[in-house]
């Protein structure tokens, strides 16, 4: 019954692909960005270079990047006259992934980083006292940090979920193949249609509020672990 | 083990070590007043801080092989009983539970194996690095301040288990301390230190009861003061 009145509530902007097409971009860029933002995070504290803290500037820059920005730039590198163009990524789920891994990887780096360039200390005189070599020393760091990448994570994929500018520039809002929840949300606003905008709103937010408990729940696992 | 002509500049306080030997299969005391060097001196021991001259000569022993606890103990955000195995685990040692749990038992954790180790209380938190430190078998163990926070009884199980693990294994143990009665019961060998240097070397007759150096008979009075301790007295066989 439920499921007829979603059925008729949303058929004309295809709600369900919307659903479905948000989670697979946002899941996708989100692991990438986890993996290559939290590897580039521990590099920048593991390692001092010449313009380190240029380098760090320039991400925490990066964090704040307006995403409609990105958007044209990856517009721009995915048409078919730009340097990527050959592998027809615009206006597909995959230049979406670009795009949000581009706004997303700087945020999960500068949040690993600060973290680890606050937990890593303690840690590696803690791994020099047991005898622990280098990569058993890296492993045990990312141990430490679990809660706090994970919380970077959470931040990268709420920042994902809840992006319109840069995929409605790559993507192009198709109905069925691109288009997202938000990107949804905003056409709907066009042609005046607000109850099924406002509804697609609350399911966004009921995705966002069940993220919410999850890194609660972790949160709160931590602070009974810690007794400062 | 040999410190040779060893620099280290930290701020204003440098530690200068011209030669001290480390024998093995002694137990070392550090003393020394506040800021004096003793924990700056462990840490290069340590290769927690590299010297900016100088040079520490291990002899045979590798880094692995040594260890320091400190007074504030970093434990892992885990239970207690991975803190301890912590050390078995990287070295692919397969930890036996029940000996552990024995352990536990007599320093009394019993059935805290399971606890998150940072829900403990300071005391407890140097047991269980204690037993961490001890339980891999280091040739070099470097205890700084860990057992202050803890009750007599504690303080007498470790005093015991050092005895023990020290006439078993023949390994090597530095103690740095402020309880020159914890020093003098356990150490046999002490070094003096004083704004970063060794004034003084020798057995525990030589420096805690008949030394002829004047900053050491000053220190040791200070400390048997603000001890209170009313056993102790400069001079004394039995403090």
């Amino acid at each position: 019954m439920l499921k007829t009145f979603f059925d008729e509530l949303f058929s004309d902007v295809g709600v369900y692909d919307a659903i479905r097409v948000t989670f697979q971009m946002a899941v996708t860029s989100t692991l990438l960005s986890a993996v290559v933002g939290t590897f580039l995070g521990m590099a920048l504290e593991r390692f001092t270079f010449p313009g380190k803290r240029l380098v760090i500037r320039i991400n925490r820059t990066l964090m704040g990047v307006p995403p409609v920005v990105v958007g044209l730039l990856v517009y721009m590198l995915t048409m078919r006259r730009g340097p990527l163009g050959r592998l027809e990524l615009l206006f597909t789920i995959k230049g979406m992934i670009l795009a949000q891994t581009i706004i997303i990887t700087p945020i999960i780096c500068g949040l690993v980083y600060t973290y680890a360039a606050k937990t890593a200390p303690a840690v590696r005189v803690f791994a020099k006292t047991m005898g622990a070599g280098k990569l058993q020393t890296d492993l045990l760091l990312l141990r430490e940090m679990k809660h706090e990448i994970y919380f970077a994570v959470v931040t990268g994929f709420g920042r994902s979920i809840s992006e319109v500018g840069a995929v409605m520039l790559v993507g192009g809002n198709i109905k069925g193949h691109t288009r997202t929840m938000t990107t949804a949300i905003s056409l709907l606003k066009s042609q005046g249609i607000f109850t099924e905008g406002l509804t697609l709103g609350i399911l966004l937010l009921v995705m966002a509020f069940i993220l919410q408990c999850l890194a609660d729940f972790f949160r709160k696992e931590s602070d009974v672990n810690e007794n400062y | 083990m040999r410190i040779i002509d060893l620099e280290k500049k930290v701020g204003d306080f440098q530690l200068h070590i011209e030669d001290l030997k480390i024998e093995e299969g002694q137990i070392h005391g550090f003393i020394g007043s506040n800021g004096s060097g003793k924990t700056t001196l462990a840490k290069i021991i340590m290769g927690i801080l590299k010297p900016d001259q100088g040079k520490v000569d291990y002899g045979s022993m590798k880094m692995t092989e040594i260890t320091m606890t400190s007074q504030r103990p970093y434990l892992l955000h885990d239970s207690v009983y991975e803190n301890i195995v912590y050390p078995l685990k990287i070295r692919k040692i397969r930890p036996d539970r029940q000996k552990i749990a024995d352990l536990l038992e007599d320093c009394g954790l019993s059935g805290k194996e399971m606890q998150p180790a940072r829900s403990l209380s300071s005391g407890e938190q140097q047991k269980v690095s204690m037993l961490r430190a001890l339980c891999f078998h280091p040739r070099l163990v470097m205890i700084d301040e860990t057992l202050s926070n803890l009750d007599p009884d504690s303080v007498d199980y470790f005093e015991q288990m050092i005895r023990r693990i020290h006439r078993e294994e023949k390994n090597t143990w530095i103690l740095i301390s402020h309880r020159l009665s914890h020093i003098a019961r356990m150490c046999t060998r002490v070094h003096f230190l004083e704004k970063g240097s060794v004034l003084q070397s020798g057995s525990v007759e030589e420096v805690l009861f008949h030394s002829q150096v004047s900053q050491v008979q000053q220190f040791l009075r200070g400390e048997a003061l603000r001890a209170q301790d009313p056993t102790w007295e400069h001079g004394s066989e039995n403090p």
